[in-house]
């Protein structure tokens, strides 16, 4: 319930920032709703908490011709209210609307949750299935990592000690059918399975991308397996096979909210409606 | 502006309308900052990991849970706690329709609902439950709570004033 | 006239404005409070070392079970429960050598502020040497590894309930099935977590208490410290709901009490949600037997095993349960022959108490799956089975196996009645037609009768002043349920006067003569009655002092809506209240102390579940209608079913404390699913036309716990009816039904 001791920077640049991060055991702070619960818990006790919200440069949406750039610590609630992610980005619109209430989501970051990296939030599985690019800066310079390499296990991802996400490069899907669907036992709880499925129709699939979340250490992307519905129509028979392929792929964690089997079972079931609504089968 | 731990933190913050100058651990919660230090103990304490919203107040007029903010966050800010909030007609709704038992929750449910009515032009009954959920209450079951807020909101589910 | 009206709560505007004082709102200059708790279930202290904690600036004191001193422990509720049936160490303030629950505290911390106790807290190093823990109550029976080792067992209670001829039952049956009933772990989790503030001054104890018994806790610590009553005064401020988690009287409230003598400055401490969630544990219990029915469907008995866990140490409120559990199995039914040995167990996990029902849910889970089940194995209707096995009309006051009698009610007539009140037959044809196309909907039914508005006694005063203003003083203790304004109601109605010249005052050991308190559903009945008979004592002095006033005897003076009269003259209410205090004998004013026994209130409820592909399970619709005798305010009775209906939607479906193999809750306040709006269902509440009054002068049975005695039994009937499942369990898990 009480944090413990630590030290504070406000900086007054993003350069500013990013020399204060290369000191040792300092945390970005962005919205904090993930990172002061830890606090409280006295689960993290860094020494210094180095706060990003007086950074505008990282407070934006910016629509370009085929991306949109979102700054790291535009909150969910932002998100949810954005014209340009809500026509451009629809299925990152729907999973912000899905995180947390909305007293979360008028603090929380997409930068703070993606960075945060937990095995049952919302757009790690997100990015992943939008092959969306996060961009990592340190005062040495900017890095893109593709948002496959990004998640390494549970809590951890590829940032350096010295290194913020700064944006976020999403591509702009014309034409897509898109979900993102979240099974929870309760309201405003993480994702006991989340899908996010992103796919081009055009009489056959020409391209599907897939992405789960709660089912792993970090998001599972079949990515071999998706290519299998590629240039195809599928049944809903195709669809069940594909979704007893993909849940086999997957060693699903055992916790207050379900067995390992019973996430594996629900993650079958998830996959075969979701697919079935995205690519208009009926049964 | 730089605070080594064991420091303190210069803040200016505007609660209710009035301007407060202080000195702050940062690591000290909002709330704790609300109720303990200006004395202004409607906001509470409901539980350690966020869930409840008993300790909802307006941060620069958007709900937050101030028990996960720091006070430092809300440095140059205006926060607005239950003491300060204009909402006669909500509070009234309130009393008319049975919608607090203990009354524990109803601070934190009173603020969030008044943000929720700010926010949008039409509420239905699901609507309002979606938007009250990052409030918990143990005595009512709710359905009095959505009363209230849909009799502010027009019986037809326009908001009204 | 006011009863029976819907009429507002009194003093609802200090809560929408933020004005409330719960414990922790008070403020008086205290040193803060805080605990050292064990991470082990069971273990030896081997040492404690504080120096490094008192080095911490702001702290004043680090104290261990040598440092405070009491007269006595922590005992049981001996009103209700029999120490003699008991074994059992009273709770000493902090653990001396061992622990036996993981959180057990070890030390208390006393600084200047919170933030400062709690890195002492960390900065506290305890040398815990493990011991085997055993944490399942089935393996605590064997007494491999005994947690009291000068009670020499683990089983605090072992009694045998019986009565008829078990024999016979079971010889002439058509029919014997295995049962076995199962309540899992809960916590009651008020939205306000306790907390105490106790300041000794000049051989004086003031405590501020989130507490449902202020007397009580009184007459506790009295014994415990070995201060008189009369020199220690209990306050209880606004308490933000208890469901009978705060009638139990923690160590931790000894340690802040002890601890304040000791140093001479008022101590405070406010329990952490996680601390809340371990000071209150409640229900797990297994009932696991045998029914012996006959082909029409008539229960002819029941016999088995009811155990029970206590946890680690045996609390305040605890034995209750497995003491009342087997008196409540028959419910409304006339089952006879019954043969029940009731256990309870220790176990190295977090102390148990009562919540909401105390006992009665545990019960009425336990008949209502057995009528179930009945319907099932014998292929009859749910309806069918209870209707064949209810006490009928003729047979009231019914005197039920175990010696309790059924005061009055008609079981059959409100069956009937109630289920032709919330469609329940349309429900279940609709949901049938529903599933067939493919949807998983369930509609379930229960019954309950239930045993409340405890006695002995309960207090009321009633004072008029010198403008003819009312004050009522209440043993009752409010703290939610707004039975204040059903209680200023009744002696509104009584005198006749406007509700808004009354006001309601409780829970203040120095205001309130004497009080038992709020609980077991008895505010209505016991403290609004006590009210209401010293409502009419004053009265009859008003008509004294009037007859005076008209120079008449007092026979002669008749009164109605604020005017006493005889003869053709008048006198008002307020001149009456005026005379009076410039009389001789100055003040209108009388107090009853009001003894009364149980009652026993009844009802049929009906839930719409469904479940979807996930298993997980929404409760879509709650329906309720119930006998609780008269009805003095039908929006705060309504107001307690749809709270209680919410607390069995979260024990039927989402709450579960769940207890690792080390005997540790692995789950917090975000994992421990209490219902938010999303899914609570919509609420129907019906109170019977014509009910049955208790023998209470209100005329009141109690409503309060009535929704979560039945409820997880509806709810589970109406699961088993979407998924064509069986459970005799709560919760049941999403996993349990895909």
């Amino acid at each position: 319930m009480y944090p413990p001791q630590l030290g504070y920077y406000r900086p007054v640049s993003l350069s500013d920032a990013l020399d204060f991060l290369s000191n040792e055991d300092v945390k970005p702070l962005a919205g904090g709703q993930s990172l002061i619960p830890m606090l409280k818990f006295r689960i993290l006790k860094p020494k210094f908490l180095l706060d990003l919200n007086p950074l505008k440069e990282l407070n934006h949406i910016s629509s370009g011709d085929d991306s949109v750039i979102i700054g790291a610590t535009v909150t969910h609630a932002s998100l949810v209210k954005s014209g340009i992610v809500r026509i451009d980005l629809p299925l990152l619109h729907q999973s912000a609307k899905k995180v947390g209430d909305m007293q979360v989501r008028n603090m929380g970051t997409i930068g703070g949750s993606l960075a945060n990296a937990d095995p049952s939030a919302d757009y790690p599985a997100v990015v992943t299935a939008y092959n969306a690019k996060l961009r990592l800066q340190s005062s040495k310079g900017v890095r893109e990592v593709e948002a496959k390499d990004f998640f390494k296990g549970p809590y951890t991802t590829e940032l350096r000690e010295d290194e913020l996400l700064v944006e976020i490069v999403f591509p702009k899907l014309k034409g897509y059918n898109y979900k993102y669907a979240k099974i929870v036992r309760r309201a405003g709880d993480y994702a006991l399975v989340g899908m996010a499925v992103l796919a081009k129709v055009d009489g056959v699939v020409k391209d599907i991308r897939i992405a789960y979340t709660g089912v792993s250490d970090k998001p599972f992307r079949p990515y071999e397996i998706e290519k299998s519905l590629l240039d195809t129509k599928p049944s809903e028979n195709v669809i069940r096979d594909f979704a007893e392929k993909v849940a086999s792929q997957v060693n699903p964690p055992s916790d207050s909210r379900g067995s390992s089997e019973y996430r594996r079972k629900v993650m079958k079931t998830l996959t075969v409606n979701t697919l079935k609504e995205v690519l208009g089968i009926v049964s | 502006m730089l605070v080594r731990p064991g420091e303190k933190a210069k803040i200016k913050i505007k609660v209710n309308g009035i301007w407060y100058e202080r000195e702050v651990e940062p690591r000290q919660l909002l709330v704790h900052f609300l109720r303990d230090e200006l004395g202004l103990t409607g906001t509470k304490i409901g539980c350690d990991t966020s869930t409840c919203g008993a300790c909802t107040v307006l941060l620069n007029g958007k709900s937050v849970k101030s028990c996960t903010v720091l006070t430092v966050q809300a440095d140059g800010a205006e926060v607005t706690t239950i003491e300060g909030l204009d909402a006669k007609e909500l509070k009234e709704a309130f009393k008319e329709n049975f919608a607090l038992q203990c009354g524990y929750c109803t601070p934190g449910m009173i603020v969030q609902a008044h943000y929720l009515l700010k926010e949008h032009q039409h509420l239905s009954e699901e609507e309002i439950r979606e938007g009250i959920h990052g409030n918990i209450c143990r005595c009512t079951g709710y359905q009095n709570i959505v009363k209230a807020i849909r009799q502010v909101a027009g019986g037809d589910g326009h908001v009204h004033g | 006239m006011y009863t029976g009206k819907p009429i507002k709560r009194l003093y609802d505007d200090k809560f929408v404005n933020g004005k409330s004082t719960y414990v922790d709102d008070i403020q008086i200059s205290t040193y803060y409070a805080g605990f050292v708790r064990s991470p082990y279930a069971h273990a030896l202290i081997k040492s404690i070392d504080v120096s490094d904690a008192l080095k911490v600036q702001g702290i004043v004191a680090v104290f261990t079970a040598k440092d405070l001193e009491v007269k006595e422990g922590i005992g049981i509720w001996t009103t209700y429960e029999d120490p003699k049936l008991w074994k059992f160490v009273k709770r000493k303030p902090l653990a001396d050598k061992k622990v036996r629950y993981a959180g057990e505290p070890v030390a208390i911390v006393i600084g200047t502020d919170k933030y400062s106790v709690r890195d002492a807290i960390d900065k506290v190093s305890v040398d815990y040497e493990r011991l085997p823990a055993t944490v399942k109550m089935e393996d605590s029976l064997e007494d491999k590894v005994i947690i009291h080792e000068e009670l020499k067992t683990n089983v605090a209670f072992d009694r045998t309930y019986s009565a008829g001829n078990i024999e016979n039952a079971f010889k002439n049956a058509d029919k014997v099935i295995p049962v076995e009933i199962t309540n899992n772990r809960l916590i009651p989790s008020p939205m306000e977590p306790r907390g105490i503030i106790a300041r000794y001054e000049g051989g004086f104890l003031t405590v501020w208490y989130s507490t449902q018994v202020p007397h009580t806790a009184r007459s506790e610590f009295s014994r415990i410290f070995g201060i008189p009553s009369s020199k220690i005064r209990v306050i209880m401020p606004d308490v933000g709901g208890a469901f009978g988690s705060k009638v139990n009287i923690l160590p931790e409230d000894i340690s802040v009490i002890a601890s304040a003598i000791k140093l001479g400055r008022p101590v405070r401490w406010t329990a952490t949600r996680s601390e809340e969630m371990l000071a209150s544990e409640a229900r797990h219990n297994t009932f696991k037997g045998e029914i012996a029915v006959n082909r029409e469907g008539r229960l002819l008995g029941i016999r088995g095993d009811l155990l029970v866990d206590l946890g680690a140490y045996l609390t305040y409120t605890a034995p209750l349960q497995p003491a009342i559990i087997p008196l409540m199995i028959p419910g409304p039914y006339k089952v006879r022959d019954i043969h029940i040995r009731s256990r309870a167990v220790y176990t190295n996990t977090p102390p148990i108490t009562m919540y909401r029902g105390a006992s009665r849910p545990e019960a009425t889970f336990i008949i209502e799956r057995i009528m179930s089940i009945i319907a099932d194995e014998l292929k009859l209707d749910d309806v069918r089975v209870r209707e064949v096995n209810m006490v009928r009309t003729d047979e009231m006051p019914y005197t039920n196996p175990f010696g309790l009698k059924y005061d009055s009610g008609d079981y059959l007539g409100l069956l009937r009645e109630g289920l032709k009140a919330l469609k329940y037959y349309q429900l279940k044809g609709w949901a049938e037609e529903e599933r067939k196309k493919g949807r998983k909907i369930g509609v379930g039914m229960a019954f309950y009768l239930e045993i409340s508005g405890f006695g002995p006694w309960e207090f009321g005063e009633v004072r008029v002043s010198e403008t003819g203003d009312v004050l009522v003083i209440t043993g009752g203790t409010p703290h939610g349920q707004g039975t204040e304004t059903a209680i200023a109601q009744i002696v509104a109605d009584t005198l006749q006067i406007d509700i808004n010249r009354v006001k309601v005052v409780w829970g203040d050991t120095e205001i309130v003569a004497a009080s038992m308190g709020t609980y077991g559903s008895r505010t209505a009945s016991a403290a609004a009655s006590a009210a209401l008979v010293a409502a009419k004592e004053v009265l009859e002095k008003m008509k004294r002092t009037a007859a005076k006033i008209l120079n008449v005897d007092v026979e002669e003076v008749a009164y109605s809506n604020g005017e006493f009269s005889a003869g053709g003259k008048k006198v008002s209410w307020d001149e009456v209240a005026a005379s009076s205090y410039a009389s001789n004998e100055p003040g209108i004013y009388a107090q009853v102390t009001l003894p009364g026994d149980v009652t026993f209130p009844y009802g049929v409820h009906v839930a719409v579940v469904e479940v979807d592909d996930y298993g997980i399970i929404k409760v879509k619709d709650y329906k309720a209608y119930d006998d609780i005798g008269v009805v003095i305010n039908p929006a705060l009775a309504e107001g307690q079913i749809h709270g209680g209906a919410t607390q069995a939607v979260g024990q039927a479906t989402l709450e579960e404390a769940i207890i690792n193999d080390d005997g540790q809750l692995v789950v917090t306040y975000a994992d421990y699913f209490i219902p938010t709006a999303v899914e609570t269902p919509k609420f129907e509440s019906h109170f019977v036309e014509k009910p049955h009054p208790s023998a209470y002068p209100t005329g009141a049975k109690g409503v309060g716990e009535a929704a979560l005695i039945v409820g997880p039994a509806v709810i589970v009937r109406a699961i088993e009816d979407a998924t064509g499942k069986r459970f005799n369990k709560t919760p049941v898990r999403p996993e349990d039904v895909i």
